[in-house]
């Protein structure tokens, strides 16, 4: 599902940052990894060129063996639409949207119609048992409520791939292990998941754990789901 | 519908942000619109008054020689004599009606009230070339020319300074400088474009000043239709003058001869220079609103980088952001242009009604009334979209240059 061939990027300010050097990296369709990794490892800025979100300087990605390189803005943003849902730690709601109308936005951009868009949000919503909060602001919503809605967001267009950027970063443990419990969940109907994460416990919750350091995949963990008690505490 | 929805709920996110946008452009279509219906009125005031002098009329004065000629020198002073009058009327081509014109100053009392007084000697035809209203009686006649009789005629102005207004002026006798003229009518308003009170038969007034030499020369002609038609006439008439009077017929200080078909053209240059004018005012006024509108455009833009971030996250093209801020900034500026415009019209259509009613009995010459023409209301309409699209375009086009990742984790 998606393949990495000696991925480099540099970000050019006033001293020239190597983030991401020679990244090798294959995640199998199905497959929920982690990545790990301290600050400035270069963990967010390979979700972000994932996410298409960022471009790279040198090497290869393949997206469901498409080679992802020198899109154009459109091509980039169909991709994103089709194939890719986001989870942000800071949910990136949009605020004077409710429940309902931000779960449906990516599908106005695919052009579908507004009935069949809140049909669809409304299904979502109520898969994450939000049913009754559709017509609520995200103000009026809390941390883990907010999540699940830019999750049911991220599912609605029946993606491929879901990529998380610390989807647990802004929740307490309890709300923690139930988004992880969803996330799981929705692993099981056979969507590849990567979780970008700091945190030991979640990825633990994962079939692999990439840990990247200084730029590099200094090693990759293969989690054995027997020796996991998966309702030990997250953190 | 969906697109207009989102325009629609950006837009009313923030009102009052909105609607002082709004009211910069609101106020600069509004200035726009009542100086141009202002503009408007005073050109269509001055056409219609134009339109009055139906004919076409000519004046010619004296001037002096600034080149020698034929053994004269220069700065001779060129008068004209019933000479000239004899050649106009029998003599040159298209002349139909001639009237000289000569003055007298003096003093006209009526029992005990007196004012003074500015008389011309003029012949009938006169009443027509300078558009003379009579609000009583007549104007002098070719009798009274034919016999010289002592009548006059006065403005509005000295009648009511020497008569009562219950009583008629028509047939009393004023005394002017010692001699009694009768009465036979009253015209409208004030004193004339040429400071004149008083108007008396050419004849009359000749046989009492004594006078030789006429300073000025008016006269109507027939068939002289067009611009060219009129040019052509006016070097005629100064070749044929110059025959008479001996001066070079290039000397253009000679005499200065003057159309009314010429003074309206100049007249209306000017009104249109006018014109353009207000038109640069009223759009310097408009352009600080287009940037008022572009200033806040940016700022929304700013404000909202996160949301396009993440709108461009799940799928948004650059396209239907930019059209979506430019179609909003458009909205702003044609809603709130329309609701200058319209107030612009409805104080221009009042305005006038005030005017007209102010004016109405008060027989005033000039007849300026606000008016809005169709044609304004469409360029207005057409320089707002154009506006819109302006103060919309570049902070959209910053906005979609915006990476989405920077976008997202704007703060």
């Amino acid at each position: 599902m998606i393949r990495l061939e000696n991925i480099n990027k540099t970000y050019f300010g006033a001293q020239p940052l190597h983030v991401l050097k020679g990244i090798n990296l294959h995640i199998k369709e199905g497959e929920m990894v982690s990545i790990m990794g301290a600050s400035g490892s270069g963990k967010s800025t390979l979700l972000n060129i994932l996410g298409i979100l960022d471009n790279y300087d040198s090497g290869d990605y393949y997206l469901n063996d498409k080679l992802v390189k020198n899109l154009t803005e459109n091509q980039a943003a169909d991709m994103r639409n089709q194939l890719i849902g986001f989870i942000f730690q800071s949910f990136n709601l949009i605020p004077f949207k409710t429940a309902m109308e931000n779960v449906a936005l990516p599908l106005y951009y695919q052009n579908v119609n507004r009935k069949k868009r809140n049909q669809l949000a409304m299904e979502y919503l109520e898969r994450f048992g939000l049913k009754e909060w559709a017509d609520h602001y995200p103000n009026e919503l809390s941390g883990g409520q907010k999540q699940r809605v830019s999750m049911a967001r991220a599912l609605v267009t029946k993606p491929k791939i879901i990529l998380a950027d610390e989807p647990t970063g802004a929740l307490d443990s309890k709300t923690s292990a139930e988004v992880m419990q969803i996330l799981r969940e929705v692993h099981h109907t056979g969507i590849t998941m990567v979780i970008v994460t700091h945190e030991r416990g979640i990825a633990l919750r994962t079939d692999k754990i990439i840990h990247l350091k200084d730029g590099v995949i200094e090693d990759i963990e293969i989690n054995d789901f027997d020796t996991i008690n998966l309702n030990s505490d997250i953190k | 519908m969906d697109f207009w929805q989102e325009i629609i709920m950006a837009l009313s996110r923030n009102k009052l942000r909105t609607s002082l946008t709004g009211f910069a452009i609101s106020w600069g279509i509004f200035i726009l619109i009542v100086l141009l219906s202002a503009g408007n009125g005073i050109m269509n005031g001055i056409s219609a008054e134009f339109s009055d002098k139906s004919q076409n009329t000519y004046m010619i004065y004296g001037g002096e020689t600034s080149k020698p000629y034929m053994g004269h020198g220069t700065n001779r002073s060129i008068r004209f004599s019933d000479k000239d009058i004899w050649f106009l009327e029998n003599g040159f081509r298209n002349v139909d009606q001639v009237s000289p014109r000569i003055y007298l100053n003096g003093f006209a009392t009526f029992n005990d009230k007196s004012g003074s007084i500015f008389l011309q000697g003029v012949k009938p035809v006169f009443k027509e070339i300078n558009t003379i209203k009579m609000s009583e009686g007549r104007f002098v006649n070719e009798l009274d020319e034919k016999n010289r009789e002592k009548y006059i005629v006065i403005d509005k102005s000295l009648c009511n300074k020497l008569f009562d207004e219950e009583a008629s002026p028509l047939g009393q006798f004023v005394i002017i400088n010692g001699i009694a003229f009768k009465i036979v009518g009253v015209w409208e308003g004030d004193v004339d474009s040429n400071g004149s009170n008083g108007y008396v038969p050419f004849s009359t007034l000749k046989k009492i000043t004594n006078q030789r030499h006429y300073y000025m020369l008016h006269f109507t002609t027939k068939g002289l239709e067009t611009k060219e038609d009129n040019e052509a006439y006016t070097d005629y008439l100064r070749t044929q003058l110059a025959h008479l009077h001996e001066f070079d017929p290039d000397d253009q200080a000679a005499v200065y001869i003057l159309s009314s078909q010429e003074e309206y053209r100049q007249t209306m240059k000017i009104l249109h220079t006018l014109e353009l004018f207000i038109w640069i005012i009223g759009f310097a006024m408009l352009i600080s609103g287009i940037v008022g509108v572009s200033n806040i455009m940016r700022i929304t833009v700013k404000e909202r980088t996160n949301e396009i971030g993440i709108r461009k996250a799940i799928g948004a093209k650059s396209r239907s952001i930019l059209t979506s801020i430019v179609t909003e900034s458009m909205i702003i500026t044609t809603i709130f242009g329309y609701i200058g415009m319209w107030l612009g019209m409805v104080v221009a259509e009042v305005g006038g009604n005030i005017l007209s009613k102010v004016q109405e009995g008060k027989s005033i010459s000039l007849n300026i009334v606000p008016a809005i023409d169709i044609r304004i209301v469409l360029m207005a309409t057409a320089l707002l979209i154009v506006c819109g699209i302006l103060a919309g375009f570049f902070p959209a086009r910053n906005a979609v240059k915006i990476k989405p990742i920077e976008a997202i984790n704007y703060r």
